[in-house]
């Protein structure tokens, strides 16, 4: 079956597909952690909380509608969190940072049982993606495909953003040496206020896109978290070419080990984040130097 | 380094007869959760030798128990060996996976040390789970408890076995104490304190991390034969990444750095587990909050905030809490 074009198609467009929904996550909590330096385990548990709030809209306003509001609906709850506890944390070491951010996700997990339920929630691919398209003559569903778009549309627009946008020069300056950007005039606070909020507002989207694909569960949150966290560790803190190419690591790495070495898949990873960790110890596009 | 406070010696004191009376007064289920506490004793007492004395927040001590008990079975069941024998080589193995895993990571600070440690336990909670020879995801079958029937004791009765996990509990205390009382234990809180300092007087970093966390991982590893002993069966989930998590919540909880504390803890913890869960099955929510409140409080936990308030207010109290900061700060700083 290796030498089958079809074959190859195939689990390229699933690993891209992958790679892309790790991407909407790992950016956010990269550059989060780039910018403000603050170690955020509970991106996970928004993604979940993103994937609970679609899943509740899609279900009356449609899919469509569910996409646009369950990132804002997230991003909310970001600046909640951020009003609440992250903006005092922010001083503390890393140590304490993930406690709080651990704790935070057991509340989390349990607040989303309290509102919907253990049971698994499922939502439906919207009418206009739920065929399949042709490529390579492969058929291949469109809705991935769709998530491989957004992905990349995603990635272009914070590239654009960051490159040459005075926001994006801000955010560059705030990752570099945040204390000299305030003293460039550059309000900091407001700068980690609108990155954080815009980080939780994409896990927020992966989580609605995630949704109709797998099924949401209270433990969702908890099962993408690994590997996102391996992404951003493998790329490097704090850049978006890291935690493109983190992901497209992982999702290639993951995809085609369980495909084509199926024994030892699920090590191979932490294999590959353990070798990086030797060899490049801040990963392999640190945003600093 | 590490001294025993009256303090410490009252908490000490206190705990041990605690234990003694409920090992002597309670039922099955009480003599059930006495023994998952001495257990989680033991294996946050390893963490807190890493975490709390070394500046090292290792996210793979869950992976470490889950090693040891699985090794033990293994041997036990599948290899022949005797149980003592089985149980001595799974210490030895965890121990020198420790030892491998301390070298390879002393490299790493910070959040890249927790996430290299994390890479480790997953690796292993990875492999248990896929090896069909292990049991895969359904476990497998322990052998049975030690056979103690030369000195007259029956490990199978609750009380016994609670007293028994009771002793290696003292025994792992011990040994802890004597480490941070020995020339590597000293060396390991310098290291923490200022590490370029310690590598400019000539001292191996690495070799000294390695070497406490190989003790640490011994100690992990003792806590994982005694779990496998103790509910006679293993599963992949010993190893998963949220054991580690929540044995460095209760590390933190008691109070980082103070090897009572921890013990504290591992009390607070399972009681607080057992007790929420007649009450609600949302016992996370109230420990995720519990946790949030002591880390955002900025005591180092029950015992931190015991001794801060009524210990004496010498040096030595403001020591531990000056290591706490430092802790924080050397990890912050790298």
């Amino acid at each position: 079956m290796t030498h089958d074009l079809g074959f190859w198609t195939l689990q390229t467009l699933n690993a891209l597909q992958l790679s892309m929904l790790l991407f909407l996550l790992s950016i956010g909590l990269t550059v989060i952690f780039g910018l403000m330096h603050f170690v955020n385990l509970a991106h996970g548990a928004l993604y979940a909380l993103g994937a609970y709030f679609a899943a509740t809209i899609a279900s009356t306003a449609g899919f469509w509608v569910a996409l646009l509001v369950a990132p804002l609906g997230v991003a909310v709850v970001g600046m909640a969190l951020y009003g609440g506890l992250i903006s005092r944390m922010r001083k503390s070491g890393p140590m304490a940072q993930v406690l709080v951010t651990f704790g935070l996700i057991f509340v989390l997990l349990d607040l989303t049982r309290i509102f919907w339920g253990d049971l698994a929630l499922a939502i439906n691919t919207p009418a206009a993606l739920s065929g399949r398209v042709d490529i390579f003559g492969t058929g291949y569903p469109a809705y991935r495909l769709f998530i491989i778009a957004l992905g990349l549309a995603i990635f272009a627009a914070l590239a654009l953003i960051l490159s040459r946008t005075q926001i994006g020069a801000m955010i560059r300056a705030g990752v570099d040496n945040d204390a000299m950007a305030a003293c460039m005039g550059i309000n900091v606070e407001r700068l980690f206020f609108i990155v954080f909020c815009v980080g939780c507002a994409l896990a927020g989207l992966a989580g609605a896109v995630a949704a109709p694909l797998l099924s949401v569960t209270p433990g969702m949150g908890l099962e993408i978290l690994i590997p996102t966290l391996i992404v951003i560790v493998i790329g490097g803190l704090g850049s978006l070419k890291g935690a493109i190419a983190g992901s497209l690591i992982y999702g290639f790495v993951q995809t085609f080990g369980a495909v084509l070495l199926p024994g030892v898949a699920s090590i191979l990873i932490y294999a590959l984040l353990a070798a990086v960790l030797l060899l490049k110890p801040v990963g392999l596009f640190p945003a600093k130097g | 380094m590490f001294r025993h406070t009256p303090l410490r010696y009252a908490a000490l004191i206190i705990l041990f007869s605690g234990a003694v009376f409920t090992a002597f007064t309670a039922g099955y289920f009480g003599m059930e959760i006495l023994t998952e506490i001495l257990i989680l004793a033991i294996l946050v007492l390893a963490l807190d030798l890493v975490a709390g004395f070394g500046g090292m927040v290792s996210l793979a001590h869950g992976a470490l128990m889950g090693l040891g008990a699985y090794a033990f079975v293994a041997l036990a069941t599948k290899g022949g060996l005797d149980p003592w024998v089985a149980a001595s080589a799974a210490i030895a193995i965890t121990a020198g996976t420790g030892w491998i895993i301390g070298a390879i990571c002393a490299r790493s600070h910070g959040i890249y040390f927790i996430m290299a440690t994390l890479a480790f336990g997953q690796m292993g909670y990875s492999f248990f789970f896929e090896r069909p020879f292990f049991g895969g995801d359904d476990g497998m079958v322990g052998p049975g408890r030690f056979d103690l029937s030369f000195i007259g004791v029956d490990l199978n009765d609750g009380r016994s076995f609670a007293l028994f996990s009771l002793a290696l509990l003292g025994l792992v205390y011990l040994i802890a104490v004597a480490t941070l009382r020995s020339g590597l234990g000293r060396s390991l809180t310098g290291v923490m304190h200022n590490e370029k300092r310690m590598r400019a007087l000539g001292l191996t970093v690495w070799r000294v991390k390695a070497d406490v966390f190989g003790i640490s991982g011994a100690m992990a590893g003792l806590a994982g034969v005694l779990a496998a002993q103790h509910i006679l069966f293993i599963s992949p989930n010993l190893l998963h990444w949220t054991v580690s998590g929540e044995a460095l919540v209760v590390v933190i909880l008691g109070g980082l750095g103070t090897l009572v504390g921890p013990l504290i803890g591992a009390v607070a913890f399972v009681v607080l587990k057992h007790e929420l869960s007649h009450v609600t099955t949302y016992w996370h929510l109230i420990v995720g909050l519990v946790l949030i409140a002591v880390v955002m409080s900025r005591a180092n936990g029950i015992f931190g905030f015991i001794e801060a308030r009524f210990g004496p207010k010498t040096d030595r109290v403001i020591q531990s809490i000056q290591t706490r900061e430092d802790a924080e700060e050397a990890v912050k700083d790298a």
